[in-house]
């Protein structure tokens, strides 16, 4: 699986500046409060993703975002009236997914620890110096 | 027909410009042009300057087509909820229910619906330099990503708890000057007298361990605690134990 740091590039603006630094934290603080985390950690995994409008599309999962938004790739789109169409990149806004398929040969629970586990190497990393303290020399 | 309107193409925040791209509008081919695809909206533009343009949250989807089975030619695909100018609705609605559609004069969910079950706009990008479509695409997906869907209620996005404001402290490239921390003071409150007093025996202890970076092991102190400036906001129970004070690294 890629990094979180990779993931956070890919959905982040190319300008640097205080709105991204925001956007991302925002975008971990929804992730670790929400259901999305589980998707993330479907990145690489074949799976569909129903749509509201009736339609679906089967591919690898190459990212998701903390709005769900589902990047897909290699793709089977079905649509609404049954036509199957290729699609070698696919971008689903989030607003449009009703669901996403969990492969059966995933274990949930550990997906969202080892996901939930990234997120905090990625912010102790963020913080000065990484990791724990207690061998620092106390600056209080 | 679809009425194009006399716009300007977008002067800021274009991420990605392909000209000599034909615009296909369910199935209408509407000339060849310029596509920008700009933070703001998606916009296209032909010869003449006519064209029409996108905001972001109406687009349902997008993608790169390279089925030429389905479509003759590559082409960026874009699915539009709803119908793009009103004006057209009656001819558009007209052509819908020629096709075997769900009613999408009532649905299931409520009222918003509508749009996202019934109606859509299928246009293509069909850019004379196939090369460029992977740019296309990603320019695209990165403008999406900047449009975050409004109505989404489904989760408290908006967080105020302390977690938020650790990582804005940390951000800031200061030390996690964290107020709500416990404090030596809260927990000395609590201790009887022989415990204070045992207290200061360990903590004159630790003191003259700490130089050989030394801990014993199950020692707990409020001293230790606020020394965990890294924000983390873990189960203190098991900082308190102890447990891993002697080991050098967190492996994650």
């Amino acid at each position: 699986m890629d990094p979180m740091e990779s993931k956070g590039a890919e959905s982040q603006p190319s300008t640097v500046g205080p709105v991204e630094v925001v956007n991302s934290i925002r975008e971990r603080t929804i992730t670790e409060n929400s259901m999305v985390i589980l998707l993330q950690g479907l990145q690489g995994e074949v799976t569909t993703v129903d749509l509201r409008n009736e339609s679906t599309a089967r591919g690898r999962v190459v990212n998701v975002d903390a709005f769900m938004n589902i990047r897909l790739e290699d793709v089977l789109y079905r649509d609404r009236r049954g036509q199957l169409t290729q699609l070698q990149d696919l971008f689903i806004t989030g607003r449009n997914i009703r669901y996403v398929h969990i492969p059966d040969h995933m274990d949930i629970m550990k997906t969202i620890e080892s996901q939930l586990a990234k997120i905090h190497r990625v912010r102790n990393f963020g913080s000065e110096g990484g990791g724990r303290k207690e061998f620092a020399k106390k600056t209080k | 027909m679809v009425l194009l309107k006399n716009l300007q193409p977008p002067t800021e925040g274009v991420r990605h410009e392909q000209a000599e791209t034909t615009a296909v509008m369910d199935g209408q081919r509407l000339g060849c042009g310029t596509l920008y695809v700009a933070e703001t909206r998606l916009s296209w533009f032909d010869s003449s300057g006519l064209g029409f343009s996108l905001e972001y949250p109406s687009i349902g989807l997008h993608a790169i087509s390279r089925d030429v089975s389905a479509y003759p030619q590559e082409h960026l695909y874009v699915m539009v909820n709803g119908k793009l100018n009103k004006e057209n609705e009656a001819e558009m609605a007209e052509k819908a229910a020629d096709d075997d559609d769900d009613d999408h004069d009532g649905s299931s969910d409520g009222g918003d619906d509508d749009e996202d079950e019934g109606t859509i706009t299928e246009i293509r990008f069909v850019p004379s330099d196939k090369a460029a479509l992977e740019s296309m695409f990603s320019a695209m997906c990165e403008c999406q990503a900047l449009h975050p869907d409004p109505e989404d209620d489904d989760s408290d996005n908006d967080f105020e708890g302390e977690e938020y404001d650790v990582e804005e402290a940390e951000a800031e490239h200061g030390h996690a000057d964290i107020p709500t921390f416990y404090t030596c003071d809260e927990g000395l409150s609590a201790l009887t007298q022989e415990g204070q007093a045992t207290l200061e025996r360990l903590e004159g202890m630790l003191a003259q361990s700490v130089a050989q970076q030394y801990h014993m092991a199950g020692v707990r102190t409020e001293e230790t605690k606020a020394e965990f400036e890294d924000g983390m906001e873990v189960d203190t129970a098991a900082m308190e134990a102890g447990q891993f004070e002697d080991a050098d690294v967190e492996h994650w």
